[in-house]
C-alpha cells in the first residue's frame, strides 16, 4: 500500500483522483466520457439480479433448458440473451435437499456480472471473503440463514476462470405460478446462497 | 467468528436492489476501468491482478491489526486502476500528480 490514504471529502481524495484521472485519459483520447455515463447507466439499471432470476425460474420450469443450464451455463444463458463482461466461465450449482451452495470470491470480487448485475458490498468485504469458506454456517447465520446439519454445504471460491449461480430450491406452493411470476420470487442473495426462497403469500406472487 | 466480523458483515448488507455504489466517485472509477478495457488498453484480467494485489495487502493489515473497514473496497479499485495505468504508460504517478493539483488550485 502506498502513501496517499487520503480520506474521502479532501480535495485529493479518491473523487479529485477519478476526476483527474478522467480528464487526462480523455485528453489522449482512451476514455469517453459519454461511454463512462453508458456504462454506469448499464450496470445501475439495466444488468442485474432479475436476469439470473429469470434463469432460475426457466430452469424450474423447463427440464431441456435446466439440463443444458448445468451442462454449459454460458450457452444456455446466451440463449436467453444474457451475456456479457465476467459472463464467461459461468457454472450453475443446484440446491437440493441434501445440498446448499454458497459463492464467494475470496481475493477480490469476481462474480458473474451478466447475470446478477456486479456484487452487493458485502459480498467484497473483508468479513465475508475471510468468512465464507472457514465458517459458512456461521456466515450464513449471519443473514439468518440456518442449514441444518444433514445438509452438505458446498462453498465455491469464485475466480477469473469460474463463475457461479446458485439455482435454490422451488419453494413449495409455487407449483400454480407461472415462469414469470416465479421469476418475480427468486432474489439475488438466493442466487449466492445466502438465503433461501420464501414460498409465496397465499400462492400468488407478493406485489413490490 | 467475532463482533466486528459479524457487525461489518451486517453494516454491508444492502436492500435487494440496493445503490451498488455508494458515491459517484465509486461509479466513475469502476466505468473508467469498464472503459479502458473495452478499448483494449488493458484486460480486464490484468486489472484484477492489480486488485487482488491491493486487496490482499489491505487484507493483511486487516488481520495484523484487527482493524475493520468494509467501505474501502474502490478506495483499492482506484489504485488498482492508478497503477495499472502507470504500467501501461497511459499516465503516470506524475501526471496524475500534477492534474490533481491542477484540480485544486483551480478549485473545482
Amino acid at each position: 500500500m502506498s502513501d496517499d490514504h487520503h480520506h474521502d471529502t479532501s480535495l485529493s481524495g479518491p473523487a479529485a483522483r477519478v476526476k483527474a484521472l478522467e480528464e487526462l485519459l480523455t485528453e489522449k483520447g482512451l476514455v469517453d466520457p459519454a461511454r463512462l455515463d453508458q456504462i454506469i447507466e448499464t450496470y445501475q439499471h439495466a444488468v442485474g439480479p432479475h436476469a439470473g432470476a429469470r434463469v432460475v425460474a426457466k430452469a424450474w420450469c423447463d427440464a431441456a433448458f435446466r439440463r443444458r443450464l448445468f451442462a454449459d451455463a454460458v450457452s444456455a444463458c446466451a440463449e436467453m440473451g444474457i451475456a456479457g463482461p465476467e459472463g464467461g466461465h459461468l457454472v450453475a450449482v443446484e440446491n437440493t435437499a441434501r445440498i446448499h451452495n454458497l459463492v464467494v470470491c475470496t481475493l477480490c470480487s469476481c462474480y458473474p456480472w451478466p447475470v446478477l448485475g456486479l456484487p452487493p458490498a458485502w459480498y467484497k468485504s473483508f468479513a465475508y471473503r475471510s468468512r465464507a469458506v472457514s465458517d459458512p454456517r456461521g456466515v450464513m447465520r449471519e443473514f439468518g440463514l440456518i442449514i441444518p446439519g444433514e445438509v452438505e454445504v458446498r462453498v465455491w471460491d469464485s475466480s477469473a476462470e469460474q463463475r457461479y449461480i446458485v439455482i435454490p430450491q422451488r419453494p413449495a406452493g409455487s407449483e400454480a405460478l407461472s415462469e414469470a411470476d416465479l421469476a418475480e420470487l427468486v432474489t439475488r442473495d438466493s442466487m449466492i446462497g445466502v438465503a433461501k426462497i420464501a414460498a409465496p403469500v397465499g400462492a400468488r406472487r407478493k406485489s413490490r | 467468528m467475532n463482533d466486528r466480523g459479524l457487525e461489518s458483515l451486517l453494516a454491508g448488507i444492502a436492500p435487494e436492489g440496493g445503490e451498488i455504489f455508494s458515491a459517484p466517485w465509486e461509479a466513475r472509477a469502476f466505468a473508467i476501468a469498464l472503459g479502458l478495457s473495452e478499448a483494449g488498453v488493458f484486460s480486464w484480467d490484468e486489472f484484477r491482478a492489480r486488485l487482488i494485489e491491493e486487496i490482499g495487502a489491505a487484507d493483511r493489515v486487516r488481520e495484523r491489526d484487527g482493524t475493520s473497514s468494509h467501505g474501502e473496497y474502490y478506495q483499492h479499485f482506484l489504485r488498482a486502476i492508478e497503477r495499472t495505468a502507470a504500467d501501461k504508460g497511459i499516465a503516470s504517478a506524475a501526471e496524475v500528480a500534477l492534474r490533481l493539483s491542477a484540480l485544486e488550485g483551480s478549485g473545482r
